[in-house]
């Protein structure tokens, strides 16, 4: 019985970590102030 | 004392056993994704190339054309789209900007490619175009998407405005790097004039005006780092002309551009570069966190059974306090002893 508390709890853990970072997700971010370029680049 | 740390190890052996499947298959396909404020550039070059002198309305070989692609993610309109689609887009405002050796512009054509920020899958939202002419992709355009599979992929080729599949050729390695070759050729196929033409006073309308059209060809090819999608080199061998009309005199076609463009050098060690630092952070999702947790997991649960198993042992002094072993037994009650029989 204890041995499957300790699996459920393994579980439930696992499950909450992943969850709770794919739902924070990445940063929008902003959009580059760098124009299209439209003369020949020297380096990237 | 064992059986309980036997218990916390089980515990965090489900942990990383469950953690390994579900970072590979369910963490990884939603936290992968481009991000949308992604700036890029790459430089091609054709040396030498052929190129109509509009002046002369003859064809002019020179040592060099640039094409100069720059990449710019809009945010804004990239979680616009989103909300319309329901889901996580990307939207690229796109310029190839074609530079004549004298650096004067040849030729530019904006797009806006708005697609899926996981998949790569088109979206048909946020004023998908090219030169300013409403387009409706399928397939890929410049990235293909993460994990890139050893099969043919349908490509969206901008100046004929229409997909066609891109094949599969191979693996090959490229600069220290495992990637796959892909080539797609485009057939003579009729194309719109570009907006912005390189002579003032010659506009599309004119040109369309004189009865002349303009056809183009290319083969296409590209280097991809299967792990990011990523294209670390291209290069095409591509042909315009001008056809029929009034524009050309006695000429039934003459040459606009002619060239096998390729990406400039300090361009390709740059993007190798990145996609190499990239792909380590792909495969530490898909591959090196899944496979050390499993392993981990599998080597906690060993170590669990091992100290629960000594826990059981007879004679084993451990057990936790509520689980103390059972008080010793009353001693029984000694034999009466019997009076020494006298002899």
């Amino acid at each position: 019985m204890r041995a499957l508390a300790a699996a459920a709890i393994g579980l439930a853990a696992a499950f909450a970590l992943v969850l709770t970072v794919t739902a924070l997700g990445a940063p929008g971010g902003k959009t580059s102030p760098k124009p299209l370029l439209t003369t020949v680049p020297e380096h990237p | 004392m064992r059986r309980k740390a036997s218990l916390v190890l089980l515990a965090f052996a489900v942990f990383f056993a469950v953690l390994a499947p579900l970072l590979r298959w369910y963490a990884f396909p939603r936290l992968a994704k481009i991000p949308p404020d992604e700036y890029q550039t790459a430089v091609l070059e054709a040396k030498p190339a052929v190129l109509l002198d509009y002046g002369t309305m003859r064809p002019k070989k020179v040592p060099q054309v640039s094409i100069v692609q720059t990449l710019r993610g809009n945010v804004a309109a990239a979680k616009k789209a989103g909300k319309a689609a329901g889901r996580d887009v990307v939207v690229w405002d796109a310029l190839s900007y074609i530079a004549g050796p004298d650096g004067k512009m040849v030729s530019k054509i904006p797009e806006r490619y708005v697609f899926d920020a996981h998949s790569q899958d088109p979206v048909h939202q946020g004023g998908e175009h090219v030169d300013g002419d409403p387009v409706r992709r399928e397939g890929i355009e410049f990235k293909w998407p993460f994990l890139t599979e050893k099969r043919d992929y349908t490509y969206f080729d901008a100046q004929t405005r229409t997909s066609a599949p891109i094949h599969y050729k191979g693996t090959r390695t490229f600069r220290g790097l495992e990637v796959y070759y892909f080539e797609q050729t485009i057939p003579w196929t009729k194309v719109p004039l570009p907006k912005t033409m390189p002579v003032e006073g010659i506009t599309p309308e004119t040109v369309r005006k004189a009865g002349t059209t303009r056809w183009y060809t290319t083969k296409r090819m590209f280097w991809v780092e299967p792990t990011t999608g990523a294209p670390v080199n291209g290069e095409e061998i591509h042909r315009e002309e001008l056809r029929g009309g009034t524009l050309l005199g006695d000429r039934d076609k003459v040459t606009v551009f002619s060239g096998h463009v390729k990406m400039r050098e300090d361009y390709i060690a740059h993007t190798v570069k990145l996609v190499k630092s990239q792909r380590q952070l792909v495969l530490l999702l898909t591959t090196y966190l899944p496979w050390g947790f499993l392993a981990l997991g599998t080597g906690l649960l060993a170590l669990s059974l091992v100290l629960e198993a000594r826990g059981r042992r007879p004679g084993s002094d451990t057990g936790t306090p509520d689980e103390a072993p059972a008080p010793p037994p009353a001693p029984a009650p000694a034999p009466p002893v019997a009076p020494a029989s006298p002899v």
